[in-house]
């Protein structure tokens, strides 16, 4: 249907919309009106996608001068996802336009997901097809394969630097699926015309790294212009991703590596000394005059940006002491016999750049400038060298890019080496760690780059910390609830077993036998009473193994089982894949599973179970941080001392948002229906429970707080017994959908 | 990876923060509130409202327009118009006897409650369909146990589930599946094939594929309806819709008896499940009583009369069935009458609306003389209309109307129209 809001025509592809879809377009239209950012709260299950898409695609038709829609999403499956949706648009909005609205969109990914070459696309690792193709198409190669018809190329790159710049889509939407299958047609590798095709498209759709990690984006986002739509959806975790984006973690095998990649680089300099000396002293001529220019590579030729952010890196010369290639590599030598030295520390040392700094200049007599350079000066090295394995000199790449962060920023950023990890003091394991502090720094440039940026997710609550994490200005901020014909889902909290004894996770309870018989029983009574799927989350992995164990010696295990099976999510991915796809079928075929998971853990981020894979969730506890984590510690301090946000709060906030994303795995649509069970004590109270977002707390009726086990028990009967009964989903009448009529007629439309 | 990895030995984050969280803190916060939560149960509803004293100084349900339109919807949904439907039915009714049935949460058992309505839904469906057959089967122990062959006989059924009631172990719906499709698949095509489970269990533990039952049972053309104790299951829900079934979850006792007896009158029959072809069939006599005779089902001497079989002359004690020796279909002629009301429904009444022209409203119920609401001073609930002989009627009369006379009175008072459809 089509409508007016605003005086903005939307092309919506469906019939009808539900009145929070209206209000989040009417709250993402200003923020756009406005050239401003925005966080928006809206629960999965009511079509966040298809709005956003719909609204930002129409404000385009309406505006043409506004650039791109740049869509963020976490994982492929996601992008995909996001891709059909808007297909589904596309073909709509040509229905009702005509040609004028066609659109060119696209995803783009990684190699490993785009390359069609027979062998190299089966190389499996993302690192190992990134540096496959390299040896196929990098510069120097194909210039070798110009006189040497031995040397194999990739006839795809080949098809494709052919055609030059006329290598172009025609519009329509493209999924990943459908580039390769463009490619193959046409004879052209699919992920440099995908490269290639982002300055013409109207939406593309990337991975968060894409935008965020300085590294890819330096790469891939860098032309993008200023008139940008930018969304992050599923953003809930976006300070996290920031902060891994700009951390690096160095280990004594990185350090090994480092040193046989020196050893192997003073070879292959040697080497090039005595045959082509020209070539190093062209480059030396060239970093006297500045910067290597990565700006002008060839796009195949292109491996990483600089870890650093753009605008932090200075536009000067490589400074003289490094400008050779044999005293590059010296230099380099020192360094990492200097980081060696450091990691033999017997205690734990946590320190600031500062400091870091200054023990290296007067121990290696290496200072911060030169640091700074390290990336870059590597990167050149490398080209010069013509080396196209980058994946063999991984190691050193990690070292140049510690160097580079540790020289450029002296703020936000902490330095900790451990010489062995806590949970076993006995096998020394080192890591040395620079771990940023400050989810605000990636996604700076984002924010003033471009014009309007978009964060949403399902569960942002309390929304009002995300402005403070990422430290920007939003115009808009929103929390809608979910409007709904019946009560799809029932949030409970379980305060207490059927004894009346409290439940907890606290430390000084959890190991307390009554507590743990008591979560037990609570299994026990749902896993008779709730069909199908039900999935557990606790705190941690050792928490789980523990209580697995007990309720093994107790026998509470042995009696689940006789109702469903059960399956443990563990730290092996492909165990955690096995498990789940048994767990799957289990449910399918009606015998019912129980699911073990932990929250944080993969399963908890990414995995959902709808329908009758998940009828009940339990969270098992409250899932906080572990305090003790040097690298927590020192970030809950730069909170404080920077932004003003207590322990206790960023604590809290993060534990609830987990717990959120949890039990929000079992509700993916409104037809849909699910019941879920905050057990724990703490939940009872107010800070807590008033965290969680508002689409959970508005359901969570009074009748159903503070219950004990037995009282669940009643409640997940009935509730289940009145999900069974037919319903119908179509209501327009009683205001939870609107159609077309209902919204031509003016209308007051409360907000939130 | 963010650095969440919690741990057994530290004290994890919340030991850290201020710990306000004491026991004491949590009930002070719970008197704060203003009721307990059973309480407020109450208090939200407003139960007693809905009660009303009349002239009498009974006490009156305020308003039962609402429920009773959620119970009409259960006639609404048959479809009205005249439609081939399956008469000649075999049905194997599935009961589960697992442990599950054990529960209380019905009382005083599931499975009590289950054989009581069992019983009524087996009178209620031979009472409608006398030329069809049925056949029980318990799931138990893992195991599926064929109770009663597919006969025609309700007493034979109902004694013979009443006698091995017990609870036990897990259900195997794909057991059940089976034994019920090696009962159905020798029927005739002209019989209707139909097994209906009644489930208590929330899990089926099955030795095999339990998909691979559900595809036999569809390409037998086997119909198979779940009436669930509990909650929705997928695999049930899975079943019935790919067989062309109902999938249905009782709320209460009443409900379930609802539930069970939707599966009484027969189904709307396709085309391709049951062509249409001639059957022979016996109009046996019945013998005088006293004559001693040996009846060929129970190999019994009876001497309370029995019927014969036109054909081959055995005895049968009862109608209808099949006769044992050469295997015609035996009855009796009102049983093939009895039939006859599905294939002519009475059509549904409508709700008469208030907008609808008010002239001259009739004050009482044709049928019963019950005043009807509407008028002033009226009682309340709905008001129906015959929409082929625009008589008003209440909802009592509704109900007795569709279910049991299936005759309209209002119709049959009226001179017959020359093309009306008998009935
Ligand atoms: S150029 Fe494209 S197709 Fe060829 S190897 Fe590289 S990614 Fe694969």
């Amino acid at each position: 249907m089509k409508f007016n809001l605003e005086g903005l025509t939307v092309y919506f592809p469906y019939e009808y919309l539900y009145p929070e879809q209206y209000s989040y377009m009417l709250e993402v239209k200003r923020a756009l009106d406005a050239k401003g950012h925005g966080l928006l709260e809206m629960p999965t299950g009511t079509g966040k996608t298809i709005t956003l898409l719909s609204l930002i695609t129409s404000y385009q038709l309406a505006h043409p001068d506004m650039g791109k829609l740049i869509y963020c999403t976490r994982t492929v499956h996601e992008m995909e996802k996001v891709l059909e949706e808007l297909r589904k648009l596309q073909a709509y909005q040509e229905k009702e336009l005509g040609k004028q609205a066609q659109i060119l969109a696209l995803g783009l990914s990684s190699r490993k997901n785009l390359c069609i070459h027979p062998t190299i696309s089966g190389e499996g690792s993302r690192e190992n097809v990134d540096a496959g193709c390299r040896k196929l198409t990098a510069t120097w190669v194909r210039s070798a394969a110009a006189e040497n018809p031995d040397i194999e190329l990739c006839d795809f790159f080949e098809g494709y630097e052919k055609k030059g710049a006329d290598a172009l889509l025609p519009a329509g939407v493209y999924t990943l699926h459908d580039m390769k299958v463009f490619g193959r047609q046409k004879g052209w590798c699919p992920y440099f015309l995908a490269r290639h095709m982002i300055t013409f498209a109207n939406v593309v759709i990337y991975n968060y790294q894409y935008m965020l990690d300085p590294k890819v984006a330096g790469v891939i986002s860098r032309e993008l212009e200023k008139e940008c739509v930018v969304v992050f959806d599923e953003a809930h975790n976006i300070d996290n991703v920031c902060i891994e984006a700009l951390s690096v973690n160095l280990r004594q095998q990185t350090l090994d590596g480092a040193q046989r990649n020196l050893t192997k680089l003073g070879q292959v300099v040697e080497k090039f000394k005595a045959t082509d000396a020209d070539r190093l002293r062209a480059e030396y001529n060239r970093l006297v005059e500045g910067l290597a220019q990565r700006g002008t590579l060839p796009q195949n030729d292109q491996m990483l940006a600089n870890p650093a952010l753009p605008d932090d890196i200075l536009r000067e010369a490589v400074p003289g002491n490094i400008r050779r290639a044999e005293h590059f590599l010296a230099f380099l030598k020192r360094f990492v016999q200097y980081l060696k030295r450091r990691m033999g520390a017997q205690q734990v040392e946590s320190e600031g750049p500062l400091s870091f700094l200054d023990d290296l200049n007067n121990s290696a007599g290496i200072d911060a400038k030169t640091l700074k350079f390290c990336y870059d000066r590597l990167h050149s090295l490398m080209l010069t060298l013509e080396i196209t394995d980058t994946e063999e000199f991984h190691h050193l790449t990690l070292v140049c890019d510690f160097g580079t962060l540790v020289g450029t920023y002296t703020q936000g950023f902490a330095i900790i080496i451990e010489p062995f990890d806590e949970r076993m003091p006995h096998i020394s394991d080192p890591v040395m760690q620079l771990s940023c502090l400050d989810s605000s720094l990636a996604i700076k440039p984002v924010f003033e780059r471009f014009q309007s940026v978009i964060i949403t997710s399902g569960t942002l609550s309390p929304i009002e910390l995300y402005p403070r994490l990422l430290n920007f200005n939003p115009v808009t901020i929103q929390s809608f609830a979910m409007s709904l014909t019946r009560d799809c889902l029932c949030p409970m909290v379980l305060s207490r077993g059927s004894d009346q004894l409290p439940v907890s996770t606290k430390f000084d309870m959890r190991s307390d036998p009554g507590v743990v018989r008591n979560y037990g029983r609570l299994l026990v009574e749902m896993a008779q009473a709730v069909p199908d799927g039900i999935v557990c989350f606790f705190v941690s992995y050792s928490y789980m193994d523990a209580i697995i164990n007990s309720w093994n010696e107790m026998g509470i295990l042995k009696e689940i089982m006789q109702h469903k099976l059960v399956f443990i999510e563990t730290q092996d991915v492909v165990e955690t894949t096995l498990a789940l796809d048994n767990y799957r079928r289990a449910c399918d075929c009606g015998r019912g599973a129980v699911f073990f998971s932990v929250a944080r853990g993969k399963v908890a981020e990414g995995i959902d179970f709808d329908r009758h894979y998940g009828r009940l969730v339990i969270m098992y506890g409250v899932p906080f941080q572990y305090t003790l984590s040097r690298i927590l510690r020192a970030r809950l301090e730069y909170l404080r001392d920077t932004f003003q946000i207590k322990e206790n709060d960023f604590l809290t906030f993060d534990a609830i948002r987990q717990a959120a994303q949890c039990v929000g795995r079992v509700i993916r649509s409104k037809s849909d229906y699910g019941m879920m069970i905050f057990a724990d004590k703490r939940y009872q109270r107010h800070d807590k429970r008033s965290k969680l977002p508002n689409w959970i707390l508005s359901q969570l009726k009074d009748s159903h707080m503070n219950l004990s086990t037995d009282m669940a028990l009643h409640i997940a009967r009935e509730y289940l017994r009145r999900m069974a009964q037919p319903f119908d989903s179509l209501s327009v009448d009683t205001g939870t959908l609107l159609n077309e009529a209902a919204l031509q007629r003016p209308q007051p439309m409360e907000v939130g | 990876m963010s650095p969440a990895g919690p741990h057994p030995q530290g004290p994890p984050a919340d030991a850290l923060l201020q710990d306000a969280e004491e026991d004491g803190d949590l009930e002070a916060e719970e008197a704060g509130r203003d009721a307990r939560a059973w309480e407020r149960e109450y208090a939200d509803e407003r139960s007693w409202e809905m009660l009303q004293e009349d002239d009498a100084g009974l006490l009156r349900a305020l308003d039962v327009t609402a429920q009773q339109r959620e119970r009409r919807r259960r006639h609404l949904a048959a479809p009205a118009a005249r439609i081939r439907r399956g008469m000649i039915r075999y049905l194997v009714l599935v009961v589960d006897l697992s442990r599950a049935a054990a529960e209380v949460d019905f009382h005083p058992s599931r499975m009590a409650v289950v054989a009581a309505l069992v019983e009524v839904f087996i009178r209620e469906f031979f009472d409608q369909n006398p030329l069809s057959h049925l056949g029980i089967i318990a799931l138990r122990a893992g195991v599926a146990q064929r109770l009663t062959e597919l006969s025609g006989s309700p007493q034979s059924h109902i004694t013979a589930l009443k006698a091995s009631l017990g609870a036990d172990g897990e259900a195997s719906l794909q057991n059940g599946l089976d034994l019920a499709r090696a009962a159905l698949a020798p029927i005739p095509a002209y019989g209707h094939r139909e097994v209906v489970v009644v489930s208590s269990a929330l899990t089926t533990c099955d030795p095999g594929d339990i998909h691979a039952a559900i595809a036999a049972c569809k390409k037998h053309r086997i119909r198979c309806s779940v009436v669930g104790l509990a909650a929705e299951v997928y695999i049930c829900a899975t079943l019935a819709r790919l067989t062309g079934g109902t999938y249905t979850i009782a709320t209460s006792e009443g409900h379930l008896r609802d539930l069970l007896l939707e599966h009484a009158p027969p189904p709307p029959a396709l085309q391709q499940d049951a062509p249409a072809s001639l059957i022979r069939m016996g109009f046996p006599q019945r013998q005088p009583d006293g004559a001693a005779s040996i009846c060929a089902c129970h190999a019994d001497l009876r001497l309370d009369g029995a019927y014969v079989c036109p054909r081959c002359k055995a005895r049968v004690c009862e109608l209808p069935t099949e006769c044992h020796v050469c295997s015609i279909t035996l009855m009796s002629s009102p049983h093939l009458a009895r039939s006859y009301h599905h294939l002519f429904p009475v059509p549904p009444y409508d709700e008469w609306q208030a907008s609808s022209s008010s002239a001259a409203l009739p004050a009482t119920c044709f049928a019963c003389q019950a005043g009807l609401p509407g008028v002033a001073g009226g009682a309340t609930g709905v008001r129906l209309v015959c929409p082929r002989c625009a008589r008003h009627f209440c909802f009592d009369c509704d109900a007795i109307v569709h279910e049991s006379l299936h005759n309209c009175p209002g119709c049959e008072c009226r001179p017959a129209a020359p093309d009306d459809p008998p009935g």
